[in-house]
């Protein structure tokens, strides 16, 4: 029988629909009945440092919305997960358990190995960051997942990034900077052809390579997706590489749902937005 | 106490609590600093790791941070290399990330640094589900 849990994927990897599918047929084909739930309405409050009431009263509403399923809960986003441990779960009665999904991946390798049926032959690159791993070590158990994919091979570029994911470097663009150099600079050093990010907060940033012809990238998730056959494309690698041109790409229709204005102002910038590798 | 007072007050007196802890175990060694790979990011680099962690405690304690915490406080990405090298087990990482609320003004405290404000942070992200998932997923995801 199926556990019923709780997929709480978070707010920003709503730019990933085909990262939250493919999760859920994993999560499904592994024995799982996951109900997702993120976006907003769910946030875990991290990115309101600047207002403790805010983020306090944000933290108290998810808990008890997360309490009210009455299910295990299933973390996508590293920030979520984390800021739970460390703040959410010190303030409010939390009613479940909660398990990072790449542990939860991990602990089910024998259930999922099998699933892996197509070849994605590929050397690539970890993407690293030394923070978080000290919560859950997603610098060992992602490559391990990786090496279960029939034809890839991860090489060690030797690259750990500071921080613990991408998108907490926006306001700091000379470390951003860095990190986009050193990880292209160590991904062509130990001779990948890719690179793959953990999180989809840096898989955000590192595909600015890809959009700028650097180098492939990829978060983890799509290659197990690709193996196991997962139909879901990628759209937001595909707007991205085609910046200007993602207007064309997305079509009239759905840029009214956001409206034309806020469109070209808030989202078309982040398309056009290439990393600056010096 | 009033409505609005009592919004995340346990979160409060969990912080407030860790404050008062890591104002009393902090030995201000300055190990913290030595290992901080963003250190080097900072607005106002130190060479004095001691008066740099002093200066992030000041701020913990309301005072006034001087340019080098604030700068130091300002780069923390969380990195938490600082947790193991502390010899006195503060959790550095939960001290700076207090700091920064602090120094940001979130815990009732004057404001000593700014945040990068993004006014269209969650509109962006509804945009972005609304461009990627159907009408039904988002009345029942989000």
């Amino acid at each position: 029988m199926s556990e019923a849990v709780t997929f709480w994927y978070g707010c920003n990897v709503l730019r990933h629909g085909d990262i939250i599918h493919s999760c859920l047929d994993i999560l499904r084909a592994i024995g799982f009945e996951p109900s997702p739930v993120g976006g907003p309405d769910y946030c875990c409050g991290t990115v309101k440092d600047v207002n403790q009431t805010s983020a306090g009263g944000m933290a108290t509403r998810t808990v008890g919305k997360l309490n009210d399923r009455g299910a295990r809960v299933v973390a996508w986003c590293p920030s979520c997960h984390s800021h739970m441990h460390d703040f959410m779960e010190k303030g409010n009665e939390r009613q479940f358990d909660i398990t990072y999904l790449v542990d939860l991946l991990h602990a089910n390798r024998a259930k999922l190995a099998p699933l892996l049926v197509h070849e994605v032959p590929m050397r690539v690159m970890l993407h690293r960051h030394v923070g978080f791993n000290d919560l859950v070590p997603v610098n060992r158990m992602v490559p391990e997942l990786l090496e279960m994919v029939p034809g890839v091979k991860v090489v060690d570029g030797g690259y750990t990034a500071p921080g613990y994911m991408c998108a907490s470097f926006a306001a700091l663009p000379n470390a951003l900077e860095d990190i986009h150099a050193n990880t292209l600079r160590a991904a062509k050093a130990c001779g990948a052809e890719a690179v793959v990010t953990t999180f989809h907060q840096c898989y955000r940033e590192i595909v600015g390579l890809d959009a700028a012809r650097a180098i492939d990238v990829y978060n983890y998730i799509h290659l197990i997706a690709r193996s196991m056959g997962l139909p879901y494309e990628d759209d937001y690698k595909a707007w991205k590489r085609a910046g200007e041109g993602a207007t064309q790409m997305i079509g009239a229709e759905r840029i009214a749902k956001v409206g034309v204005e806020f469109y070209e102002r808030a989202v078309l910038p982040e398309l056009r937005k290439r990393p600056n590798l010096r | 106490m009033s409505d609005r007072a009592l919004i995340g007050q346990r979160l409060k007196e969990f912080q407030a609590a860790e404050v008062k802890r890591i104002l009393g175990a902090c030995t201000q060694c300055g190990k913290c600093y030595e290992v901080c790979p963003m250190a080097q990011y900072s607005k106002a680099p130190s060479q004095d790791a001691k008066t740099t962690v002093a200066g992030a405690l000041a701020v913990l304690r309301g005072e006034q941070g001087t340019p080098e915490a604030l700068g130091w406080i300002g780069v923390c990405t969380r990195s938490g290399v600082c947790v193991p090298a502390c010899p006195e087990n503060v959790d550095p990482k939960m001290m700076m990330r207090l700091a920064r609320m602090t120094a940001l003004g979130g815990r009732a405290q004057p404001k000593q640094i700014e945040a990068k404000e993004d006014r269209d942070y969650f509109d962006r992200i509804r945009a972005f589900a609304k461009l990627q998932l159907t009408d039904d997923e988002l009345k029942d995801w989000t």
